[in-house]
């Protein structure tokens, strides 16, 4: 039963890792700190797995105790940088067309992304994965429209950054 | 394009510049420990448990509580160690039960709530806990004082001198500065453990309270 249990969740979070690789993105900035978080996330979700019900979708779950962990219980290492610290990202940012400007914005867009708080980014990144003010409210504890509010708020000062 | 719209479409374009991780490497790590922050409020909670009992225990068996016993103060310890030990066993009960409520499926705000409930428990034990110390220490000097032969000798060559006023200041000083370097120690060591540990979580938690205002 147990080891059925295992094989099923190893296999599930094998087809949706990119759903912890995102969060991982945003919340760190070079490989290590990303494999540590990853390793966290992937933990929170095994102890968690045995109370998902699979009421909710698999993926649902995992953005909830994916920004959890990114927010609340990941003990960051000596290692991870301090966010504030954007130059360190390592992500490449590919262009489809070889626009230097698009890329040039990209490249702006993701530093300045990686310059938020930890509350902001979670809004930004459930913005980024196309959800819906009432997931978002649900999955921070905030009103649909605190949550609403904020995310104009990050937005303008996304632009602002990108349009001084 | 809009800016933002620009950033969704690169964000969700493609994903294979993530790692991609096999079965086996995933197997692997849900082997592994976790290094949480409630976890480390668990080990450090329980140390502090350990530590305030480990001090009463420490009391009972030294050459210090025989000198108790001759001052004749059973009536009074008997039942402060069991009402501490009762208050133990309560607060015990009570950050297990909040320990047990943290739940990383909760959403963030509710589960930032529970950590933190759960620190404030042991936070609540300890402050007790030195309250005891300062109770203590007030009802041990007084019984020590009035029961002591050894200081009422003192007190007698001191008021032979005149000095009786100075014998008490000297002793109250003395008294009051022991207790606070105990507890500036103490208090000390709780805000560096938890300042650390919880920066984070606090600095998050009001940004999130921020956004109800």
């Amino acid at each position: 039963m147990n080891k059925e249990l295992e094989h099923n969740f190893v296999k599930l979070l094998e087809q949706h890792q990119n759903i912890v690789h995102k969060v991982c993105r945003l919340y760190t900035n070079n490989q290590d700190a990303h494999n540590d978080l990853f390793q966290e996330i992937t933990i929170q979700l095994w102890k968690a797995y045995p109370k998902f019900r699979g009421d909710a979708k698999f993926s649902t779950w995992m953005y909830r105790v994916g920004l959890n962990t990114a927010i609340t219980l990941y003990r960051k290492s000596k290692r991870s940088i301090n966010t504030q610290n954007f130059e360190g990202v390592e992500y490449k940012i590919k262009a489809e067309s070889y626009d230097d400007t698009e890329e040039q914005q990209l490249k702006i867009l993701y530093k300045a992304v990686h310059q938020l708080n930890d509350i902001e980014k979670a809004l930004i990144f459930l913005y980024l994965e196309d959800k819906d003010y009432r997931e978002i409210s649900e999955t921070l504890g905030i009103s649909e429209v605190n949550a609403r509010v904020k995310m104009n708020r990050i937005k303008t000062k996304l632009r602002t950054i990108l349009n001084p | 394009m809009d800016e933002l719209e620009l950033l969704k479409k690169d964000w969700k374009k493609d994903d294979s510049k993530y790692p991609k991780l096999s079965y086996e490497e995933i197997y692997k790590m849900i082997l592994k420990k976790s290094s949480s922050i409630v976890k480390w409020i668990f080990i450090i909670s329980l140390l502090e448990f350990v530590f305030w009992l480990a001090l009463s225990f420490m009391f009972k068996d030294t050459a210090y509580s025989d000198k108790m016993e001759t001052l004749n103060m059973n009536h009074i310890l008997i039942p402060i160690t069991v009402i501490s030990y009762a208050v133990l066993i309560y607060f015990f009960y009570l950050f297990y039960k909040n320990y047990k409520n943290i739940s990383a499926t909760d959403n963030a705000k509710k589960l930032m709530e529970n950590i933190i409930k759960t620190r404030k428990t042991v936070k609540y034990y300890v402050i007790f806990n030195l309250a005891t110390l300062v109770v203590g220490a007030c009802i041990g000097a007084f019984y020590g004082f009035s029961h002591n032969p050894e200081f009422s000798d003192k007190l007698q060559s001191a008021s032979a001198n005149g000095e009786v006023f100075k014998f008490y200041a000297i002793l109250f000083i003395v008294t009051i500065l022991i207790l606070a370097i105990v507890i500036g120690v103490l208090l000390l060591f709780y805000w560096l453990i938890y300042g650390i540990l919880l920066k984070r979580l606090n600095q998050n938690y009001k940004e999130l309270k921020k956004l109800e205002v």
